[in-house]
């Protein structure tokens, strides 16, 4: 077993240790933390701290809060324990690995099957953007899916993109990227992707700003 | 799964609980709130919540008032969280986290979902799919050991000024401009800090292969 090796940066782990990152790039982050042990300690630690600091806010006199502790008194009554469900602990999954949560609840059905329905458009040789997409606190969330060596096509993009890889791997000129691991480009750098894997690569594509597609001259198609 | 969810990695082999390391866990004083977290939940002990409540409630008040919520709706998120609370004391585990950062996991997703009205998507530590710690080669294991002690060590050793600024930004939320006018300090000191103090965090990453 390989873990990822390119993670979030800690801007988005703290971010999403502390609640201050918002939904979209949350779902990113939070199957990245599905995939990487190492993340998941990284966002502990960093609650630990929010934790202490959480402590250590001050508590000025509040009247009322007393009042609020006698009405809880109906909930709690009203409130028994829930029985504890014993959840069967499956093995880890084996061969084709499965797209984890909390990602998988939002992906179309099928979607991780070598014949999905993920209503694919081509946007240039062996490259396609999914038909699914979605929107979460002004991101935008599709898949990306890169036929092997295919290149992605020049484009331009006004604000961050982050592609977290779920099957395959591909390359650009920072590193190679295979499952679990996610790529950060900020507003403006230049990057070429291209699928590095036999099999498609597919990736989880969150995008901020308006994504712009270059021709061979550079001019947005 | 989405937003109630807390403690989500509570499948997780023990380990250091983090910033914790100067108490020993056979310390019956180390966190006086576990033993009052047992009691409601083995017994429904309601003079345990009723101290849970006076020592945590006003915390989560100031937390949701400083957020943005109103005095009528942080007495509702109080009522939310201390309710969680009561309800699901019997899954702490003291071995992942103290009570008052359980707590704070608590307040940060209900305020999620009742402030801002978003969704909070989280692992699911039932997940077949979800990566277990255990398949680490042994060196692997080796180095998340380190890399967590490393960043436990950099949290540690940051600089008051800096944590602040970290304090600030991620915590409270503020902007650049609000840590500027709050603190009275130019706005590039604030950019400063915030870069030194991440810097100071990186440092501690696993070396990437
Ligand atoms: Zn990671």
């Amino acid at each position: 077993m390989t873990l990822p090796l390119h993670h979030p940066d800690d801007r988005h782990l703290f971010g999403y240790a502390s609640g201050q990152e918002r939904a979209g790039k949350s779902l990113l982050v939070a199957t990245h933390l599905a995939y990487c042990p190492d993340c998941r300690r990284r966002v502990a630690s960093f609650e630990a701290l929010c934790g202490n600091w959480f402590e250590e806010l001050p508590c000025p006199d509040h009247d009322g809060l007393d009042g609020l502790l006698d009405r809880m008194d109906g909930l709690l009554a009203g409130s028994p324990m829930p029985a504890e469900v014993a959840r069967p602990r499956q093995a880890a999954a084996t061969g084709e690995r499965l797209v984890p949560e909390p990602l998988r609840g939002w992906l179309p059905e099928a979607i991780d099957t070598p014949t999905d329905d993920g209503r694919w458009q081509e946007i240039s040789k062996g490259v396609w953007l999914s038909g699914w997409e979605r929107t979460l606190s002004g991101t935008t969330i599709r898949l990306l899916r890169m036929a092997s060596d295919a290149p992605v096509p020049a484009h331009r993009h006004t604000a961050d993109e982050l592609l977290l890889v779920l099957r395959g791997a591909f390359s650009d000129e920072y590193g190679s990227y295979s499952v679990g691991d996610v790529a950060h480009y900020v507003a403006a750098t230049d990057h070429h992707a291209r699928g590095a894997s036999e099999e498609d690569c597919i990736c989880l594509f969150l995008l901020d700003g308006d994504l712009i597609f270059l021709d061979e001259d550079g001019n947005s198609l | 799964m989405l937003s109630g969810g807390c403690m989500p990695f509570s499948r997780e082999p023990p380990l250091p609980r983090p910033l914790e390391q100067d108490r020993s866990s056979a310390d019956p004083d180390a966190d006086p709130f576990e033993a009052l977290v047992h009691a409601v939940a083995q017994d429904r002990d309601r003079n345990a919540f009723a101290a849970l409540f006076r020592h945590f409630a006003p915390k989560i008040l100031n937390y949701c008032l400083k957020l943005g919520a109103d005095r009528g709706m942080a007495e509702e998120l109080v009522q939310d969280v201390m309710l969680a609370v009561w309800l699901k004391a019997g899954s702490f585990d003291p071995a992942q986290a103290t009570v008052g950062t359980w707590v704070f996991t608590i307040a940060r997703n209900r305020r999620i979902d009742r402030l801002r009205k978003e969704m909070r998507p989280a692992p699911d530590p039932d997940d077949p799919a979800m990566t277990p710690a255990s398949l680490a080669t042994p060196e692997e294991a080796a180095q998340l050991v380190q890399s967590s002690r490393q960043l436990q060590d950099a949290i540690g050793s940051l600089a008051a000024n800096q944590s602040e600024v970290l304090r600030r930004s991620y915590f409270l939320e503020q902007t650049h401009e609000e840590i500027a006018e709050d603190t009275e300090l130019p706005l590039g000191t604030v950019k400063t800090r915030l870069r030194l103090a991440l810097g100071h965090l990186k440092r501690s990453m696993r070396d990437k292969a």
